[in-house]
């Protein structure tokens, strides 16, 4: 048995323990002796205290307790749950531009799926679908999904299945990259009351579908690159260096990078000087790859292999500064703790207890026999 | 109130000292008796005993055998020869058995003492051969009459063994029928009911020619109630319920004093031989001498 409003009993607890309380310090009325000339006596009021050092009128004293029990319970509205043992699941499914493929999506919710589970398929928004199946005719976006969207969706979803189920588990199936959150993400996530499971799927190579071809021909050219400006003064280079290749000619610089793109930016090549030569940058549209070395077509520097590798290097997915953000992103998708219980869950106002009824009752019932129980006493008394 | 055979047992033994400590006494009337059966007690009826008083001359009507021939012969004027006559005194006791009588219990209370005031002056009258009746207030059935027969004194202990003092009877009925058939009543009560009415049948009685007494009995914890009392409250009247603390005990003493002396100057006032008898002060037997001796109250009773 549970109880929807637990804090009433708590209440009730509390009041019963200063019943006991107030039954250990009583005011009572004191016994009347026989005195034919009584009346000779001042007057003067009768109530006098009478000091209790034990418990007084210990069958009033269980009536009452019994009474606030019985009220504190029925407003508490106990309910006898149903039968619950299994885990129920909300899988949050990510079908935005940011997956690979999502055929690997799909089968990985196919593989977590049972009957009574929710699944939530996100992108930049969000819907309720009730078999995996739908993953695959489902429209997929260009753009990086939002998981905040998600987690929102997987919360009213969670809310739904809990009746049925002990404990609910979040599983966020998704590349989880850096581009899918939002600075609301980590509010909504602690909303979940209780750890998440991550299946992480490839992500879509930022660089390979979202860089446009242009700003890597510009490699080529003399058009100035995306983040830069132009120099000052044109100077010459000796070298550019990116990771393990190096390329070795008279570079005319004529863009220079300055520091406020540089800012949310990562540097992947550097002059030999050290300032750097070609950044990438996260936007909304991805990962943005601007490359500020210009390779004259007229000779035969692109036939260099160092430039042949070099230009290779250039042309791969953004995938180590990726990498770095989505840990952090990762480890707070998880969260610590035990999975969310179902009653963790704000509950319906319509869930009747049927049982608080005959509680009230019974409770009214006892405060009758209280009064009726007070006033044989009092008669007693008098007599 | 049902009484236990115990009590009665030891209610006989009670009485059986009394008798004998009250045996010889005489309970003379305080005035003289307007009946005319021959008793010890002064008759206001002239009549023809051997006690010579006096001569009066004879007047028709007068019975002959009553004129004294010789001194008809010496005077030759006819003279009646007449003589004092004494008469008897027929007594009743009236017992207040109100609720207020069982006090401080009912065991050994004010009721008690009443009890066996009762049985020491019906003893006292009934031995001088005034008739002798009880009549318990409230109680018909418990009346004795006046009576000069054997017996009546186990009569009226058994009769009083059966009863307790409860209820709130007046006071003021059973002394008026008492005195329609006796010349002497003896209240015995602690006057804690209808006084007022008592008081104003006493006055009648006694312009009658009848005499009262009043004996007022009094429990000593009324005197000096106990310190442990806090509530009380009157058995005979339930809306009387007060508080006796150390705060309210002056002005109870102050106010039992007043009220005793007032009621004793009433009583007086009225012509009534009025005493007091304090439970547990003085044996009862004393107290009954007391009272046929015609010894007024003491300070200390007062």
């Amino acid at each position: 048995m549970s109880f929807l409003a637990p804090g009433f009993l708590v209440a009730a607890v509390a009041a019963a323990c200063g019943v006991i309380a107030l039954h250990f310090i009583v005011t009572r009325r004191p016994r009347a002796h026989t005195f034919p000339t009584a009346r000779f006596v001042p007057e003067a009021p009768t109530a006098a205290r009478v000091r209790s050092i034990q418990l007084s009128d210990l069958s009033l004293l269980v009536i009452r307790i019994l009474t606030i029990l019985l009220a504190g319970a029925a407003l508490a509205r106990p309910i006898f749950p149903l039968h619950r043992e299994r885990i129920a699941r909300v899988i949050a499914a990510d079908v935005s531009g940011a997956v690979a493929s999502l055929k690997e999506t799909r089968d990985s919710v196919r593989i977590l799926f049972r009957p009574g589970d929710a699944i939530v398929v996100f992108d930049t928004a969000a819907r309720s679908i009730v078999s995996p199946e739908s993953i695959a005719v489902s429209r997929r976006t260009p753009r990086s999904g939002s998981i905040s969207t998600a987690l929102v969706a997987a919360l009213r979803a969670g809310a739904g299945v809990k009746q049925g189920a002990d404990s609910v588990e979040l599983v966020i199936v998704s590349p989880v990259t850096s581009s899918e959150r939002d600075r609301a993400t980590k509010r909504i996530r602690a909303l979940w009351p209780g750890r998440a499971r991550l299946v992480q799927v490839t992500a879509e190579s930022t660089a390979k579908s979202l860089l446009p071809r242009a700003q890597l021909s510009n490699f080529l050219s003399t058009a100035r690159p995306p983040f830069a400006v132009a120099r000052s003064q044109v100077d010459t280079a000796s070298a550019a260096v990116m990771q393990n290749h190096v390329i070795v000619a008279s570079f005319e610089r004529r863009w220079r990078f300055t520091a406020e793109s540089l800012g949310r930016a990562r540097v992947i090549a550097r002059w030999a000087d050290g300032e750097p030569a070609a950044i990438e940058r996260d936007s909304a549209l991805g990962c943005v790859r601007s490359v500020a070395i210009p390779i004259d077509s007229a000779g035969d520097l692109l036939l260099r292999p160092s430039v042949i590798q070099f230009r290779a290097s250039l042309d791969v997915p953004c995938r180590s500064a990726a990498s770095k953000s989505d840990t952090a992103l990762r480890n707070m998708l998880i969260g610590t703790g035990r999975l969310a219980r179902s009653a963790q869950f704000s509950q319906p106002a319509d869930i009747e207890s049927p049982l608080s009824r005959w509680l009230a009752a019974l409770a009214i019932v006892l405060a009758i026999v209280d009064i009726l129980v007070r006033r044989m006493r009092t008669t007693e008394a008098e007599e | 109130m049902r009484r236990t055979p115990h009590d009665k047992g030891h209610d006989k033994v009670m009485y059986g000292a009394l008798l004998d400590a009250v045996r010889g006494l005489r309970w003379s009337a305080r005035r003289a008796s307007g009946i005319a059966a021959p008793g010890i007690h002064p008759s206001r009826v002239r009549g023809k005993s051997a006690e010579f008083t006096e001569y009066r001359s004879y007047r028709q009507g007068d019975d002959l055998r009553r004129i004294d021939w010789k001194l008809f012969a010496r005077s030759d004027r006819a003279y009646v020869r007449i003589s004092e006559a004494r008469a008897v005194t027929p007594t009743y006791i009236v017992l207040d058995a109100s609720a207020s009588m069982a006090y401080p219990d009912p065991a050994a209370s004010k009721w008690s003492l009443a009890k066996q005031l009762t049985v020491g002056l019906t003893s006292v009258a009934h031995s001088g051969g005034d008739p002798t009746g009880v009549m318990v207030a409230g109680i018909p059935a418990a009346t004795i009459q006046p009576r000069t027969r054997r017996g009546v004194i186990g009569e009226v202990i058994r009769t009083l063994e059966d009863i307790g003092a409860a209820g709130s009877n007046g006071l003021a009925p059973s002394v008026l029928a008492a005195a329609r058939s006796s010349a002497r009543i003896a209240i015995v009560s602690d006057f804690l009911g209808d006084l007022d009415e008592t008081l104003r049948a006493a006055r009648e009685i006694i312009a009658a020619g009848r005499d009262v007494y009043a004996l007022h009995v009094i429990a000593s914890e009324e005197i000096d109630p106990p310190i442990s009392v806090s509530a009380v409250a009157d058995p005979e009247r339930t809306d009387v319920r007060r508080t006796l603390t150390a705060g309210t005990r002056g002005g109870y003493l102050r106010a039992f004093g007043d009220w005793r002396e007032v009621t004793a100057s009433r009583w007086l006032a009225s012509g009534a031989a009025y005493r007091v008898i304090i439970a547990g002060q003085e044996p009862v037997s004393h107290a009954v001498r007391r009272i046929v001796r015609d010894v007024p109250a003491t300070s200390q009773s007062r």
